[in-house]
């Protein structure tokens, strides 16, 4: 099982990716106040690290959690983040690696990104309803 | 004269269902559009209305080439989440299950490229071999396709007779050695195939988040199998083959390569495969609690890097299971790599890129 390498805490705090974070199950966590999803991403580009994913997760009050995932030399680093009014900027402009999980995104959870000039339906067909994974008919 | 041509999602130029739109002037291609859904049935979404055992069932579904990742990934998330620790003969036997997935990709992806080269005698060759993985993936597990082994805390069958699986590894090796390495690494049609065609650069290939064969193939090393340890790899010598050419010989290269390192890996687990059980023991009624939280498992697929999180309300449902495949991130790759080239050379520009639309589409 992959495994926390000692001192990496202090790599990220000095390679400017802030204070605050937490080994936890297989990633690196950080949940920053009014995090710019943004200005993060440019960081994680310049530091050379790769986009993987971006996994959203439904919360009670209705928006989206949006855990932004990025290897950084091996280390699977998150950004945990949340939608507001279930819109969140896009940084598919600064890596296109972004633009399918954004798209795919907006699909499963009906986030809005903002600042794209097109999303078109990845997995979906057009004028298909969005919000796959909110829908609430199979009885859990 | 410029050519808007529609391929697919169901043409014979193409090896999965997807719908690429190539656009052309004369016989060059100029730009690309790629549509993908074809296969989309939910399963992020399903996984989300199952519990944690039927989740494994369902995960196994996701691909029917690279079905034995999905299931480990799933269980090795499952598995940081409940402290379960397989012991040591579980996670060789992982690692078996794992080279000999990548062993029996790589030969379909080897018979699949060589079919579209023009080398179809290659392609018989690749695909007899790749049944003999299979012989050996039955022999295992009893199945061909889906193979059921992983569970949470462990593996479900014990390979009984190593040495049988070394038999086969023995003439895999033999084959590799004389037949594919030769061609791929050395017969001059096939250079002339595809030295030069279909380059991803490092640069768009990092810009581009590629992972894998492919990503390697373009000069970026990474292998979760290597950077980031899971199973027994830590224990395991083996090398991860790199090409800094960026084109289509590159990943016909990295993919022989990594054929010869699987035998290598497979023998010395084979070989050290430590004697003990092959599950974690569960509580008196053979049930497990999952706490609530977030756990995240990567590993290295026959196509690059798999990912699962998996968040757990601490109900026997799992709140959240995501899934990010390699096809999801080397696919739209696909674009970088035909422009420029010829209309003829795109089914094997995008047959190297190692398409898997069940995989992707989920």
């Amino acid at each position: 099982m992959n495994t926390a390498p000692e001192n990496f805490v202090q790599t990220l705090h000095e390679s400017g990716l802030g204070d605050g974070w937490e080994w936890k199950n297989g990633s690196w966590w950080i949940t920053p106040e009014a995090m710019d999803v943004r200005a993060t991403a440019a960081r994680m580009i310049s530091l050379e690290a790769r986009f993987v994913a971006i996994t959203a997760v439904e919360r009670e009050d209705k928006e989206i959690r949006l855990d932004y995932q990025w290897d950084w030399n091996g280390q699977l680093l998150s950004f945990t983040t949340a939608t507001t009014e279930q819109r969140i900027p896009t940084i598919a402009d600064l890596t296109p690696a972004a633009d399918w999980a954004e798209r795919e995104t907006r699909e499963y959870f009906a986030v809005e990104f903002t600042g794209r000039e097109s999303t078109e339906p990845l997995m979906t067909r057009a004028g298909d309803p969005i919000g796959i994974n909110l829908r609430k008919e199979a009885v859990k | 004269m410029s050519f808007r041509i529609p391929i697919g999602p169901y043409h014979p130029a193409l090896e999965e269902p997807y719908k690429l739109e190539l656009l052309c002037d004369g016989e060059t291609v100029r730009d690309a559009v790629m549509n993908i859904g074809f296969n989309f049935r939910g399963i992020e979404y399903l996984a989300e209305r199952r519990n944690y055992l039927q989740g494994i069932t369902l995960v196994e579904r996701v691909c029917g080439i690279c079905s034995n990742v999905h299931s480990l990934s799933y269980c090795q998330a499952v598995e940081q989440l409940t402290g379960a620790e397989p012991p040591e003969r579980a996670l060789y036997i992982r690692v078996i299950l794992a080279e000999l997935e990548r062993l029996h990709s790589h030969f379909l992806w080897s018979g699949v490229a060589a079919k579209l080269i023009g080398f179809k005698t290659i392609f018989m060759t690749c695909f007899t071999l790749r049944e003999r993985v299979m012989d050996a993936l039955s022999t295992i597990s009893g199945n061909r396709v889906n193979y059921g082994m992983n569970c949470i805390g462990g593996v479900n069958r014990d390979i009984a007779d190593p040495q049988a699986v070394l038999n086969i590894l023995d003439e895999l090796e033999r084959e590799i050695g004389h037949t594919i390495l030769p061609i791929f690494l050395h017969d001059r049609s096939v250079e002339a195939r595809c030295k030069g065609v279909g380059i991803l650069t490092t640069e768009q290939a990092r810009a581009m988040g590629a992972v894998g064969p492919l990503a390697r193939a373009s000069g970026i090393g990474q292998d979760m199998r290597k950077a980031a340890p899971y199973c027994a790899y830590d224990r395991i010598e083996f090398s991860v083959p790199v090409e800094t050419t960026c084109d289509v010989r590159a990943r016909l290269v990295v993919h022989a390569l990594e054929m010869v390192e699987s035998c290598h890996i497979l023998r010395q687990a084979l070989r050290a495969l430590p004697a003990g059980p092959i599950c974690a023991k569960t509580s008196s009624a053979g049930r497990f609690k999952v706490p609530a939280g977030t756990a995240i498992s990567r590993a290295e697929a026959p196509r690059g890097e798999v990912l699962y999180q998996i968040t757990s309300d601490g109900t026997d449902i799992p709140s959240r299971v995501r899934v990010r495949t390699p096809t999801f991130m080397n696919m739209a790759t696909v674009r970088h790599a035909v422009i420029g080239q010829e209309l003829a050379d795109s089914p094997l520009i995008q047959a190297s890129c190692d398409p898997c639309y069940s995989c992707t589409d989920r």
